[in-house]
């Protein structure tokens, strides 16, 4: 077992992972940029190493600093969060050099599904299903006009060098086809001096959901249901929930096979989750697997009763998996919101100062993940969130209810943050009837200022 | 509210600390996987700095790289031939030890000398190359050292192969003594018979070149590549130190230095070197002559034509301009602010540009930009005067007005262009050649005067293009050549406006008549004979409408090329002798 972690990472996270140690009696090991002496993870921690200044490239992300740290603290495994270089395989591949568990899946397997492209080959090849797409590149109209009758429309034209937009049209039906093709090859010619094209099976407006999978060293995988974080703000999710309001139990069953076929062709050891696509009809399609435990893993916590940051350490020690899958049920309903020092009115910018004073909520269903306090300062340089509020109630109904009470009685004073903005999200028509989607942010934004 | 030791820590439940004990493998760093930088003291992963040319990912600083890992570095995998691998000096003033001082040194590094030589391939371009190393008592040149790049280099002239040195020495070897000292004129006179054969040298400067090393081949090279932060000078910074009794400013004798100073074409990052030694390459591959014939001319002809307005009513039948403006008003054209500079008409005009600095003497002149480029393929030297965009960057190019080093350098890179055969083409746009007090102690006007007496005579044939202003010997010192072209606001006399009316009327504001008198748009200068075309402009110049001047520049210098690429040496310089004779 497993008797003292370095824990390679800050904020939150950094926190709930050394109140997890502490419960299961290992020894704690915090790591701090010069910026973060004061940082309650530092404080927290049964001993704290400087790596490094500020800038994380310096402390955070250098991997020398914090392996070294770890040998000098006689620490025997590190874990490394989410962020920073909880997903470099090289990190991995150096720990398991220098016979340090790393807690979480070994560097292969994060390098193999590292590469988007191959990791989608792999899944395709298990079963799994992805997006439809040409296998080959695309060059003309009528050849286009081929695969995407194959794929079915809508169908998205991408350059094959494509980045920010450029280069990229959808068609929603064959009498469109040529025209979103020209139009998206030439802008690929002006870009990127290129007009090699791929044609993918568009799906409108999905739900972002993602499925929570453990796996042991023995070969044994199991998911914990499935979150839906269509919430999301330029790709950032704000809100997420558990389970989803529009999947069924026979849904959440295929889905959730899917899930484990997935973890299982890639031979995955540890917490993961599979990113879907769902669409409308409840087609589903395999985006991406995250090698990582996520920020929003206590939603999952809440509906299943499996504290997933202990799991992570016990499978890291090389125990079996304490569970069967029909061991999990899914409970009640539980809603996170991410709490971020910025200002929504400005542009989301970051709002990093000292917070003077503040408050937060407590009783029945109601957690707090954070790593700020009464006096501590918002650094600048790392991510601006610096709280998950967690609520759980018996139906999502109630647990909205609850989660509007409490981002109610938040009070967070020197530094501006996202709760209004939140709150304003929690009473919206659409959100309240579950009718949510990725693209339900940048609707509710554009009715704001229409009116 | 401070935190400090305010929480209670994890209780042991059995009591003992430590993850360690009960395990059969400990955590550890293997031996090797991390490394210390012995420059900025962080630790290193071993294998990083491996696969990343030798340079540390915290600080950057360089590592030094031997012989064959830099071979490795620039030549095409496999491509290497060793020459004189076997060769060994010997011991010529019987100095006590040194036999056993180099056999120690060879069971250490597994090298016989201190340089390793032969041929290899750079992107398929053939090289001969000479690398030294380091850790071979400082790579300091004994016989063998010399003896094997002399061989090197002899044989680059008989198979008219380039030649490419990398330089890391301490210098003269001081067990061998005078005849360490001849190595440094040995190596140089091989040079010297290797250059004369019209055959391109260029040397790579690497941390340390100093001493013998540095006073003889290193500092040779037609083209002097240094690589960041590398220490490069004659004596050591201990010696000067020492003797003058004086601390050394922060970046004497770097790389920086050395390139401010002229003596260093250009500074080249590691992982670029081998792009930038193949493009250098590529644009001295040896041919009899340079040929637009035979250089694929690419490009949409039929766009070009659309664009191209009519110019031979005007180009060659010297009928009036375009825009009729009255010859104030083209003087202040010409020194419009948003005017394309010299480096646009680079840009816009040639591929593969290759930046080379400094005079090799005294320093290198920001106001003036010269190097080599590729016309539709053929390797053209480019000379620009520049002014520079915005506040800063005038200040920093002195506003265009070039020091006496800008025209040395200017006057090192038309050589350079005989030597290898190419035309050169300048770019005049400038107020005059500076006037200062450095620019005289350092000679402005032999500087210039130099000029117009060395292109009387360069065999190859030289264009100049007035972009914008041309003032007077400092536009002239560039424009000595074969034809001199206008754009059709440039102006070019032999004093500004401002200048004139100061000195012939003694009142400097009567410029706007100056300008009606001085005869010096380029229409009266088309008259005069004194330049062979005007290009055509459009009415705002600037540089989103530059295509409009450099489509018909592309297509008039073609022509040009064409016409002079065939006619022999003795004619092109009667005919450029005649062309100032005349008046």
């Amino acid at each position: 077992m497993i008797k003292k972690v370095l824990i390679a990472n800050r904020g939150e996270i950094a926190v709930r992972i050394i109140r997890a140690c502490r419960e299961m009696g290992i020894e704690t090991v915090a790591v701090y940029s010069e910026a973060d002496r004061e940082a309650l993870h530092t404080q927290l921690a049964d001993e704290s190493i400087c790596i490094g200044p500020a800038p994380s490239s310096h402390s955070y992300l250098s991997m020398e600093n914090i392996i070294s740290a770890t040998i000098v603290s006689g620490a025997d495994a590190i874990h490394p969060g989410f962020g920073f270089l909880s997903e470099n395989s090289r990190f991995a591949e150096l720990c398991e050099q220098c016979n340090i568990t790393f807690i979480g899946p070994p560097s292969q397997v994060i390098a193999s599904l590292g590469n988007k492209q191959a990791a989608k080959n792999t899944m395709a090849a298990a079963g799994v299903p992805v997006i439809p797409g040409s296998k080959k590149a695309v060059y003309s109209v009528e050849e286009g006009m081929a695969e995407a009758d194959e794929i079915g429309y809508p169908v998205i034209i991408k350059a094959a060098l494509g980045g920010g937009g450029k280069g990229m049209r959808t068609a929603d039906c064959a009498a469109e086809f040529a025209e979103s093709f020209r139009t998206a090859q030439k802008e690929a010619q002006m870009a990127f001096g290129d007009n090699t094209m791929y044609i993918e099976h568009f799906v409108r407006n999905p739900r972002h959901i993602e499925f929570q999978i453990l796996a042991d060293k023995k070969g044994n995988v199991i998911h914990l249901g499935e979150r839906d974080c269509s919430v999301q703000r330029n790709h950032q999710k704000m809100i997420e929930e558990s389970p989803c309001e529009v999947i069924s139990d026979r849904l959440r069953k295929k889905m959730g096979e899917a899930a484990v076929k997935a973890a299982k062709a890639c031979g995955y050891v540890n917490a993961g989750t599979i990113e879907f696509l769902l669409d409308r009809d409840g087609s589903f399609y395999f985006m991406e697997m995250n090698t990582r435990i996520q920020v929003e893993h206590p939603v999952t916590e809440w509906v299943t009763g499996v504290d997933l940051v202990k799991e992570q350490i016990r499978i890291a020690s090389g125990m079996p998996l304490s569970f069967k899958q029909k061991d999990i049920h899914i409970t009640g309903h539980a809603i996170e919101c991410r709490i971020n020092a910025e200002n929504p009115s400005k542009g989301f910018r970051p709002s990093p100062g000292t917070i003077t004073d503040m408050y937060f909520p407590g009783g029945k269903g109601i957690r707090i993940d954070s790593a700020v306090y009464s006096g501590y300062t918002v650094q600048p340089y790392y991510d601006s969130m610096i709280a998950k509020l967690i609520v759980w109630a018996k139906n999502r109904e109630e647990a909205i209810r609850k989660m509007q009470s409490a981002l109610g009685e938040i009070i967070i004073e020197g530094i501006d943050t996202n709760v209004d903005y939140q709150y304003e999200i929690l009473n919206n028509p659409d959100f309240l009837e579950g009718n949510t989607d990725v693209g339900f942010i940048e609707r509710m934004e554009g009715r704001g200022k229409e009116a | 509210m401070k935190l400090e030791n305010m929480f209670k820590k994890t209780r042991i439940s059995n009591g003992e600390s430590g993850g360690r004990r009960g395990r059969t493998a400990k955590p550890e760093v293997p031996q090797g996987l991390l490394r210390k930088c012995n420059k900025c003291g962080a630790a290193i992963i071993a294998e990083d700095v491996k696969n990343g040319y030798y340079i540390c990912p915290k600080c950057g600083g360089y590592f030094r790289v031997h012989a064959y890992r830099r071979i490795q570095m620039v030549a095409d995998e496999g491509s290497f031939e060793e020459w004189d691998g076997s060769l060994m000096g010997e011991n010529p003033m019987d100095y006590r030890g040194y036999p056993e001082k180099l056999s120690a040194v060879q069971g250490k590094t597994g090298l016989r000398e201190a340089v390793v030589t032969g041929k290899c391939r750079i992107n398929g371009y053939e090289a001969v190359i000479g690398v030294c190393d380091g850790r071979f008592l400082m790579a300091s040149m004994g016989w063998a050292v010399g003896e094997k790049i002399t061989r090197a280099v002899e044989r680059a002239t008989e198979e008219k192969l380039p030649v490419i040195l990398f330089a890391c020495s301490g210098g003269a070897r001081m067990q061998e003594g005078i005849t360490s000292l001849m190595q440094m004129a040995k190596t140089s006179a091989a040079l010297k018979r290797h250059s004369d054969a019209g055959l391109l040298y260029i040397s790579v400067l690497t941390e340390p070149t100093t001493g013998g090393v540095t006073a003889s081949f290193a500092m040779l090279g037609d083209v002097i590549l240094a690589e960041p932060g590398a220490l490069i000078g004659f004596a050591g910074p201990r010696v000067i130190e020492q003797t003058i009794r004086q601390k050394l400013p922060k970046g004497f004798q770097r790389a920086e230095f050395l390139l401010e100073h002229g003596f260093v074409d250009a500074i080249v990052e590691r992982e670029n070197l081998k792009r930038t030694l193949t493009k250098i390459l590529k644009l001295h591959e040896k041919k009899e002559r340079f040929s637009i014939e035979t250089a694929k001319i690419n490009g949409s002809e039929e766009i070009k034509e659309q664009n191209r307005p009519e110019l031979t009513s005007l180009t060659g039948q010297g009928s009036e301009p375009t825009l009729s403006l009255a010859p104030w008003e083209r003087v202040q054209a010409s020194r419009k602010a948003d005017r394309p500079s010299g480096s646009t008409y680079i840009r816009g005009l040639f591929t593969d540009f290759i930046e080379f600095h400094g005079d090799r003497k005294y320093g290198d002149d920001p106001a003036v930009i010269g190097g080599v480029a590729a016309f539709h393929g053929i390797p053209v030297t480019v000379i620009a005067q520049e002014k520079g965009s915005g506040t800063k960057e005038n200040i920093y190019r002195n506003f265009g007005m070039p020091m006496p080093e800008g025209y040395r350098k200017a006057l090192r890179l038309m050589k350079q262009a005989e030597k290898f055969r190419r035309p050169v083409i300048c770019f005049v746009d400038t107020p005059g050649a500076f006037c200062g007090i450095e620019a005289e102690e350092r000679g402005q006007g032999a500087a210039i005067a130099e000029n117009l007496m060395e292109m009387a005579g360069l065999t190859v044939p030289v264009l100049t293009v007035v972009t914008g202003e041309g003032g007077s010997g400092g536009a002239l010192a560039l424009a000595a050549g074969d034809q001199v072209w206008m754009l059709e606001n440039a102006v070019y006399s032999i004093l500004s406006p401002e200048g004139f009316s100061s000195i012939l009327w003694k009142d400097s504001s009567k410029a706007k008549e100056a300008a009606e008198v001085m005869k010096l748009t380029a229409a009266d200068l088309y008259r005069q004979k004194i330049i062979e075309k005007i290009i055509p402009e459009p009415k705002a110049l600037k540089e989103e409408t530059l295509s409009y001047v450099t489509d018909i520049l592309d297509e008039e210098i073609t022509d040009f090329l064409k016409q002079y690429e065939k006619m022999p040496e003795e004619e092109l310089l009667k005919r450029r002798y005649e062309r100032f004779r005349k008046f």
